[in-house]
């Protein structure tokens, strides 16, 4: 009897409780231009091996001109960003509706993230809008607030299979005599477009509808394309 | 298992020993806490004991139908057969509830709460379907964080703020979604790929939500894809009932809850042909 | 010696806690399904194959020939399906050959479940089996422990639940070789459309009494990929070139021949009567 408890005691313990994490998958994009940055996503939200929706939006206007997306466990995600709305908000009524600066919205999501750090947004987040000088700026981050300003980035279920043919196509890596340069919108939307297509050829995850949103310093707008359904 | 009233389920200290801490990892926390709770640790809810099976729900014309059985579970016992599980909160709103049946009644009242809350006369709310998932999605979310959850998912069905249909999903995780066709547990794998078909062969468009979309789906054709489904559920979910409820709101006619509903036009004729299970048995 | 041997048990829980575990085999994703009609039976299958979240194959083919008449579709772990129908379509074969009959679809079914049933499950092979004998048309599923099961239509896999929707709902007895070619198509594709494990074509095949069986590889192609918005030809020496070796010395002339071909000439077109 002592023996089989002890046993029991020293084996690698049995995870048996509630888990508050899931994987809702869907995979981001975001690429700065030299006046614009484009952040996209599918549309597809998942548990498992079901599909739960076609069209579930997940990157969205929050104001301020930045574009704003939290993929991973869309719970955190919804929440994340419904965290940030507010803070603008405050922001706005604290500061005579002065207008955040991208790289203050970046500082104020790391903020937002660390404060969960023994509890954290199982999210990778991505912002995009335009920094004090109009250039395109693209943010990424981690679960725990580490973040970046990129050129590109992808996140997300489809990401390691995305960012190298970003490194190729926006950054020019392994590709001898292409001096780097600013791509344009239309060169920045079809490689979004065959990124995601492919991406949705080959990761389970990603499909149904790609959602683009772009920032220029005229507004925010949104196009929708169809992906495969399979 | 102690039956002492106030020590009940938890093991006898004399026949298998004082609770060992360590088991758990959670010595500091019984050191820190010995003075101030009882020596057992605080237990939440850590699976559903009494549950309900799926809910399902499609959009049509101008609102929305439901369906959910009247069946709760304990393990495979079938124990209850009169479970009411589509919970009316107004006229535009209802709750599709599945999962655990005591975290059902805990929603029920939570949402009763809010309708008293809301209705003093000075305060004067009217709640839509959407203001009600937000308030039961932000519920089970803080509790999920709490690790203390509501072992449910729910289907939020009625007519929103902007006046058009609303259907759209949560669980004990907070995760929500939107859908013209939506379902829980075991429904997302046998009703929702007749639900999805029925509305593609309605040209319905997912990413509308309008009304104009769903113009093509009569208020009967939808009812009647949603029995088929609840046949097929009855047919292969091992813990449904044939006896069921469906709730119908529309912008013309307000809501319709009709109850004790039965399956009806089951076909078992085949089975009788059926015999052994592959190498010539006779029966 | 009778029964199983559990001798190596030991041994590989304790490799398994030093971190030596067992390496996961592919498990495919799959929808399967079989439908009877009158004077035969149909089984068909989806074509994509998953390692994880990755679509491993986009077209792989899960229908296998186990006898002329007898054809199977399976689930579960590739290889297995793959080689347990090779290994009964052997014995099956070789039976044939020494009772001098035609194979029947019960003995598939039972060298089937006996082998596997004497791995205990760790064979994860999941089969439809069907064919057409001289009792006969025939469908049956098998589990990869052994068990076997009989109906008028079966499905397997992760997109079961969803093709079985459809079969639940439009099934009806008497169907024709025309209805259950649509009812299986339509349950493959319900797997397809619903299920993430399954996607890509349909494969079908049909065995009919008296008949040929027919395989429609990739009877119907919902998915074909749509054209790419840019072409990604690099441009040359956007490789750049390290280092550069010739491991071979100037190949050197022997001998020289010429041959003079005409395609007028070739000896193996067809003779058309004039």
């Amino acid at each position: 009897m002592s023996s089989d408890y002890s046993n029991i005691k020293d084996s690698a313990p049995i995870e048996h409780r509630f888990n508050p994490y899931s994987d809702n998958g869907g995979t981001i994009l975001g690429i700065a231009g030299e006046d614009f940055a484009v952040l996209a996503g599918d549309t597809r939200h998942t548990t498992g091996y079901s599909i739960n929706s076609r069209y579930e939006p997940k990157v969205f206007d929050v104001g301020d001109n930045i574009i704003m997306s939290a993929n991973g466990f869309s719970a955190d995600g919804n929440s994340l960003i419904t965290n940030f709305k507010t803070n603008l908000q405050w922001y706005h009524f604290n500061n005579n509706e002065e207008k955040l600066k991208i790289s203050s919205a970046a500082r104020l999501i790391q903020h937002l993230l660390y404060g969960k750090r023994f509890f954290p947004y199982y999210v990778h987040t991505i912002i995009a809008g335009l920094d004090e000088n109009g250039k395109g700026a693209v943010y990424s981050f981690d679960p725990v607030g580490s973040y970046e300003r990129e050129q590109c980035r992808a996140g997300g279920a489809a990401a390691s299979l995305i960012m190298p043919f970003l490194d190729n196509q926006v950054n020019f890596k392994n590709q001898a005599n292409q001096p780097l340069r600013y791509l344009s919108l239309n060169e920045v939307l079809s490689l979004v477009k065959d990124a995601f297509s492919s991406a949705t050829e080959r990761h389970i995850h990603v499909g149904d509808y790609l959602e683009i949103l772009i920032v220029t310093k005229e507004g925010v707008r949104t196009e929708l394309y169809p992906l495969k359904r399979d | 298992m102690d039956h002492d009233p106030f020590r009940w389920g938890r093991p006898r200290d004399d026949i298998y020993g004082k609770y060992d801490y360590s088991i758990a990892n959670s010595e500091h926390y019984f050191q820190e806490h010995k003075d101030k709770y009882s020596e057992f640790p605080r237990m939440n809810t850590q699976e559903p004991i009494v549950t309900g099976t799926s809910v399902i729900g499609i959009k049509f014309e101008d609102g929305i139908i439901m369906a959910a059985d009247n069946l709760g579970s304990y393990g495979s016992l079938s124990r209850f057969t009169d479970i009411e599980r589509l919970i009316e909160f107004n006229d535009k709103t209802v709750v599709g509830i599945s999962g655990d049946i005591s975290d059902l009644q805990k929603i029920e009242r939570l949402l009763e709460e809010l309708k008293i809350e809301s209705s003093y006369d000075d305060v004067n709310i009217e709640f839509q379907a959407d203001n009600i998932h937000k308030y039961l999605r932000n519920v089970l979310y803080s509790r999920r964080n709490k690790m203390d959850p509501l072992w449910n998912s729910l289907i939020v069905g009625g007519i929103g703020s902007d006046n058009e249909p609303f259907l759209k999903y949560v669980d004990l995780l907070g995760v929500e979604y939107a859908s013209p066709a939506l379902s829980t547990g075991f429904g997302n794998y046998l009703a929702i790929p007749i639900l999805r078909k029925f509305l593609e062969e309605k040209g319905i468009d997912e990413t509308k939500t309008d009304s104009d979309n769903f113009r093509n789906i009569k208020e009967e054709e939808a009812r009647k894809c949603v029995l088929e489904c609840m046949k097929v559920l009855f047919y292969r979910d091992a813990r449904s009932l044939n006896k069921f409820s469906i709730v119908t709101i529309s912008k013309k006619n307000g809501i319709k809850l009709e109850k004790n509903l039965k399956i009806e036009d089951m076909s078992w004729e085949f089975a009788k042909d059926i015999k052994g299970y592959g190498n010539g048995q006779r029966y | 010696m009778a029964g199983l041997s559990f001798e190596n048990y030991q041994r590989n829980q304790f490799l398994s806690s030093k971190g030596y575990a067992v390496p996961k085999a592919t498990s495919t994703g799959t929808t399967i399904v079989g439908c009877k009609f009158n004077g035969g039976v149909v089984i068909a299958a989806d074509t994509r194959a998953t390692a994880g979240p990755i679509v491993a194959d986009k077209n792989c083919e899960k229908l296998h020939r186990i006898a002329p008449h007898i054809w199977c579709a399976g689930a579960g772990t590739a290889a297995d399906t793959e080689m347990v129908t090779q290994l009964i379509s052997s014995n099956i074969e070789l039976h044939s050959l020494y009772t001098n009959r035609e194979p029947r679809v019960c003995t598939a079914l039972t060298l089937l479940k006996q082998h596997l049933f004497k791995y205990s499950g760790h064979i994860g092979a999941y089969l439809i089996v069907a064919g057409t004998d001289p009792t006969g048309s025939h469908l049956f599923s098998i589990h990869a422990h052994g068990s076997t099961d009989i109906g008028y239509y079966q499905t397997l896999g992760s997109g079961s639940l969803a093709a079985m929707s459809v079969f639940e709902s439009r099934w009806k007895l008497d169907l024709t070789k025309e209805e259950a070619m649509k009812l299986c198509s339509d349950a493959i594709q319900a797997g397809i459309w619903n299920d993430l494990g399954s996607g890509s074509n349909v494969d079908l095949c049909v065995m009919e009494a008296g008949k040929d069986a027919v395989l429609h590889r990739n009877y119907l192609t919902p998915n074909v990929r749509s054209q790419k918005a840019n072409n990604y030809i690099f441009n040359r020496g956007a490789t750049v070139v390290l280092k550069e070796k010739t491991i071979y010395s100037k190949l050197e002339l022997v001998s020289e021949e010429v041959i003079i071909s005409t395609p007028e000439e070739r000896p193996e077109a067809m003779e058309v009567d004039a």
